[in-house]
């Protein structure tokens, strides 16, 4: 069809009009939004014809479809949008990303999008796939990287297996990242919040509410939970149950140790209505308040996008899809342990291919070399931190082999080296040598003996007859599975129910978490103890966990240093990252029990050796809590300035609600009531920041030295972002281990 | 089932096609239905509602090692993971509900539909501490004290403690206690009873065994329609098959496929986009053609 070529050489013709350089209002601007481009009248232009090859592909005949898609791919994508994501002026890189993501975010017809993903994800350009040139301008200076972070947001957002497993899954399908004993752990749920407390522990001395001196009065402010829970509004996820605020409000006022106000709060409405809570706020109950928000938001996340992800082809789990590549050495792992299988496991069988030991396949060897991509510094001081933190005295569950790798200072930060905004970089101090890996050894050998109490725990509660039947039962039926001699007078226990019994009645270790995880082995310690070579020694190919982690972690290392939008955008995106439900990425994210290879980086070690940084900062700051007030309280400001006159980013509703109290919000509400989501709350406090610039109200810039002062408010709003940042995780962290089965299933 | 919170959708057991029967034939025939008369919600999409604990003094600081200030939202959620679990599980016959006073008390009911207890509706509760998971186990008594050698015969509490001696976090869990709880009437054990009558006689006197559960079984159907022995919204309420109500609920249940979509869709619009081909890990391995909308 004729029709079909002139459209597609038609963008190509409208897209070269385009200007080569975007016209840029502040220095927070990322994306190209509708008010942004509707002046533009070539981009009018070119957005319409896009918008007529979506219309075309939705109503055209199948043939003339694939025809036109086709054209779109092989006579723009490739000839005109390639080079000039290659221009090599900045400018021009910034103008076509921003362009390319405006695109992205533009079609609506699954066929063009596409089109438009194989052109971003298998297309090469000079050897190198778009998808590649685009993850390492996340490492370039302030505007492209924000402008790419932006893009990538887009592409999250898809909830695209076919992006996901470019992105990131394929390297971790391998499961060379963690520790071969680790490797059934993938799928473990934390259901008691340590990896939550793990993040909340993150969060800086110095930014605690307990600790700076904050004179800002909340007495007004109505308990956010009461709009959290109490009204099953149109953004809230499925309201599991008829809404019943009273119970939670009940629960949060005891929990908060607060006044004793009414159990009022149920508004019905998004809090408008409620009512003051009266005395003096203390800040834990704010800090309480406020993480309700980021809980009820990522619980909202993340079931959105577990529904989104029941298109994918697999579950991510560690099991399925196997990793591609050479077969598994036949004498990787030390064996399955023995001890029952659970019932829904023991069909599937768990995969023991060392598969670390996998080279190749989607391993890629290094990094991409071009485009400014910095590799993530793998430096031969990575040491292994002996300290365990979350392992709970005397209990042998999961996260007995708690030691968290970590990262030599000396190290980090390295991968951000193109993104400095020309700041030193603070030094974080206090770190000390941490044990080696062979202490790590030392340690888990030290505890098994104290580490197998499985029998001997309930030996000791239980009588002979007991025990005669443990003799009966393979593997001592330690748990006092009641069974008798005396044959039941029916057989109404399936099999795989008397396995299930037997299998948590009798391991002396469980799984950490779902019920359709595998038992851990009866003692992982000696399973790693068993194989120190295999659990410590350096792998055959160093585990990579991809150029996209790898970039984002580098990012999120050198955060002080970062501007704020770039913050925004780069907490907002590996939000969007941990919101993934599939085990490999959710683990590799947030389970913070996990024993990654040394060579493999944790998110948790990134944010550690940032804290230290902010701390360290905070403690070379004299004003620092002052600066940190200032930074809050002019953030809050702004933005009730932003929602009540902002362009429309704000919903009706909301923004009316806003204009009613004439109360300060918390920063944290800021943050996140201003949307729905973090990621649009983040870019509301980014306007309001702008605003706060241009409008003179500088809260943190001193006169002269401006490089200086520019070091300062990085620093210093980077602790604000990176507090509410851990909430946000620890959050996330806790949604997941509720998210409803009926999503997945 | 799904309207039920069912943790028993019998295609998914092995044994399902002798259970699949006996179900349905108690969905027709028995007005014994747990038919909530507080309408329980369509299904758990997320999960239960973050309660209070029961106990106001010692709820809060219950999980050690945490940042204070956030504590009740781990025991919270701990306990909708707990809940999670429990549904996931699928545990034919049985049913929980958290109550709406609290996340830490769990009303339930096990149907036993083979076996000396055939029959048998007993209604439940589960108690648990207030310091969970560092507790002790869950306790577990039922509405009335069944005649059984492990049911204590004037609290009807279980012997949960001789299964799960000690209450250990992330090896044991709530659905474990469910299941033990539905295991004790197919497979009798009569060692150090509470009930040593019920015991001597299941040792001794079979027959006599028999006929007293049989009496027992009668008598906790005879009280199925009481008033909840424990006042709160969310406890499993029965009543006399009312077909205004019934029928249809039960229409639904037994046309239903599983289909999810149904039951999302109005809250979700969102779907992701997939090209890779089943087994595979390359982008856009699918054939065209089988693109999902």
């Amino acid at each position: 069809y004729m029709c079909s070529q002139v459209l597609a050489t038609g963008l190509s013709a409208l897209y070269s009009s385009l200007p080569r350089k975007i016209e840029v209002r502040g220095d927070d601007w990322h994306f190209l939004r509708r008010e942004d481009w509707i002046g533009v009248s070539s981009l009018v232009l070119f957005m319409n014809s896009l918008e007529f090859c979506n219309a075309v592909i939705q109503v055209a005949h199948p043939l003339v479809q694939k025809q036109l898609v086709d054209y779109v791919h092989n006579g723009f994508l490739v000839p005109v949008m390639g080079p000039a994501l290659h221009k090599t002026s900045v400018e021009e890189m910034i103008a076509s990303t921003a362009y390319l993501d405006l695109f992205l975010r533009s079609v609506s017809e699954t066929a063009l999008l596409k089109t438009f993903l194989r052109f971003v994800l298998l297309h090469r350009h000079d050897n190198m796939t778009i998808l590649d040139t685009l993850v390492g301008r996340i490492n370039s200076n302030s505007r492209l990287c924000m402008v790419s972070l932006s893009l990538f947001r887009t592409l999250l957002s898809l909830n695209c297996e076919d992006v996901m497993l470019q992105l990131v899954l394929r390297y971790l399908l391998p499961c060379s990242h963690v520790m071969l004993s680790q490797k059934r752990a993938v799928r473990d749920l934390d259901i008691y919040g340590k990896t939550a407390a793990k993040f909340l522990s993150l969060i800086p001395r110095c930014c605690r509410p307990e600790s700076p001196p904050l004179p800002q009065d909340r007495d007004e402010e109505p308990p956010s939970w009461a709009r959290g829970h109490g009204s099953p509004g149109a953004d809230a996820p499925p309201a599991p149950k008829p809404s019943t605020p009273s119970r939670l409000s009940f629960f949060m006022r005891q929990a908060s140790a607060g006044p004793a106000e009414a159990a009022a709060p149920r508004s019905p409405g998004p809090s408008a209505g409620s009512p003051p809570r009266p005395g003096p706020r203390d800040e834990v109950a704010e800090l309480d308040r406020n993480y309700l928000e980021y809980l009820r938001d990522a619980r909202h996340s993340i079931d959105r996008c577990a529904w989104a992800c029941r298109v994918w082809s697999a579950p991510y789990d560690g099991e399925d899809p196997r990793a591609p590549g050479p077969a598994p050495s036949p004498d990787s792992p030390p064996g399955r342990p023995p001890g029952p299988p659970t019932p829904r496991t023991k069909k599937r069988g768990l995969p023991e291919e060392g598969a670390r030991e996998a080279p190749g396949g989607p391993l890629r060897g290094d990094e991409p070399g071009g485009g400014g991509s910095g590799p993530e510094p793998r430096d031969g001081g990575t040491l292994v931190n002996g300290a365990h933190g979350t392992a709970e005295p005397g209990r042998p569950e999961g996260d007995v082999v708690v030691k968290k790798v970590r990262r030599s200072p000396q190290g980090e930060g390295e991968g951000g080296k193109g993104a400095l905004n020309g700041a030193p970089r603070a030094q974080p101090p206090g770190w000390e040598p941490l044990p080696s890996v062979d202490s790590l050894l030392e340690e888990l050998l030290a505890r098994v003996p104290a580490e197998t109490p499985g029998a001997g725990v309930s030996i000791e509660t239980f009588t002979e007859e007991l025990r005669e039947i443990e003799a009966e039962m393979q593997n001592g039926g330690v748990g006092g599975a009641p069974a008798t001699s005396t044959e039941p007078p029916e057989p109404p226990l399936s099999h795989e129910e008397e396995e299930a019994f037997a299998s948590f009645t009798t391991l002396p270790e469980g799984d950490a978490g779902t019920g359709r995880a595998p038992p851990r082995p009866p003692d992982p310690l000696a399973q790693v103890v068993a194989s120190p070579p295999r659990a410590v020694g350096p792998p055959p190919s160093q585990p990579f966990t991809g150029p996209f982690v790898s970039v984002l972690f580098g990012k999120l290392e050198n955060m002080p240093h970062n501007s704020l939008y770039v913050n925004f955008l780069l907490t907002g995106l590996v939000a969007q990252l941990a919101c993934y439900p599939q085990p490999l990425l959710r683990s590799f994210l947030l389970n913070t029990n996990m024993v990654f290879q040394p060579s493999v980086k944790s998110l948790l070690q990134v944010l550690g050796s940032v804290k230290n940084k902010i701390e360290s900062f905070a403690a070379s700051q004299e004003d620092f809590p002052a600066l940190l007030f200032k930074a809050k309280k002019y953030l809050i400001a702004r933005g009730r300035l932003d929602w009540a006159e902002g362009p429309g980013a704000v919903p009706a509703l909301r923004r009316s609600d806003t204009l009613a109290r004439s109360r300060k919000p918390s920063l944290g509400e800021l943050l996140l009531r201003h949307a729905n989501s973090p990621t649009r709350a983040r870019h509301a406090a980014q306007l309001a920041l702008q605003g706060l610039r241009d409008g003179g109200l500088h809260p943190l810039a001193p006169p002269a030295r401006h490089g200086e002062a520019l070091r300062v408010r990085n620093a210093v709003y980077c602790a604000v972002i990176f507090s509410e940042f851990l909430k946000e995780l620890a959050a996330i962290a806790q949604a997941h281990a509720v998210t409803s089965p009926f999503l997945t299933e | 089932m799904n309207p039920f919170w069912s943790m028993s959708t019998g295609s998914v057991r092995k044994r399902s096609d002798t259970e699949e029967k006996t179900l349905s034939g108690e969905l027709r025939t028995s007005p014994l239905r747990a038919s909530a008369k507080k309408q329980l919600p369509s299904i758990p999409k997320n999960a239960v509602p973050i309660t209070k604990p029961a106990s106001p003094a010692t709820s809060s600081q219950s999980t050690n090692g945490t940042h204070a200030s956030y504590g009740p939202f781990y025991l919270e959620y701990s306990l909708l993971a707990e809940f999670t679990l429990v549904v996931k599980q699928k545990l034919p016959g049985v049913y929980v509900q958290p109550s709406y006073r609290s996340a830490l008390m769990w009303f339930g009911v096990i149907f036993i539909r083979h076996g000396l207890y055939q029959d048998g509706v007993f209604k439940f509760t589960v108690y648990i501490p207030d310091n969970y998971p560092d507790g002790d186990c869950p306790r577990l008594v039922f509405d009335l004290p069944v005649f059984h050698p492990l049911v204590d015969p004037v609290s009807g509490e279980l012997d949960v403690k001789r299964a799960f001696a000690k209450w250990r976090r992330n090896h044991n869990h709530i659905w474990q206690v469910l299941m033990y709880a539905r295991r004790v009437f197919y497979k009798i054990d009569t060692t150090s009873p509470l009930n040593p009558e019920a015991a001597v006689l299941y040792e001794k006197d079979i027959q006599l065994f028999k006929s007293k559960v049989v009496d027992s079984v009668k008598l906790c159907s005879s009280h199925l329609f009481d008033q909840p022995k424990i006042e709160d919204p969310y406890a499993i309420i029965f009543s006399p098959w009312n077909p205004a109500i019934h029928d249809e609920a039960r229409e639904k249940m037994l046309t239903q496929k599983k289909k999810p979509e149904d039951q999302h869709c109005k809250s979700m619009h969102v779907s992701g986009l997939s090209w890779v081909k089943p087994g595979s890990v390359q982008p856009f391995s699918k054939e065209e053609k089988t693109m999902p909308t």
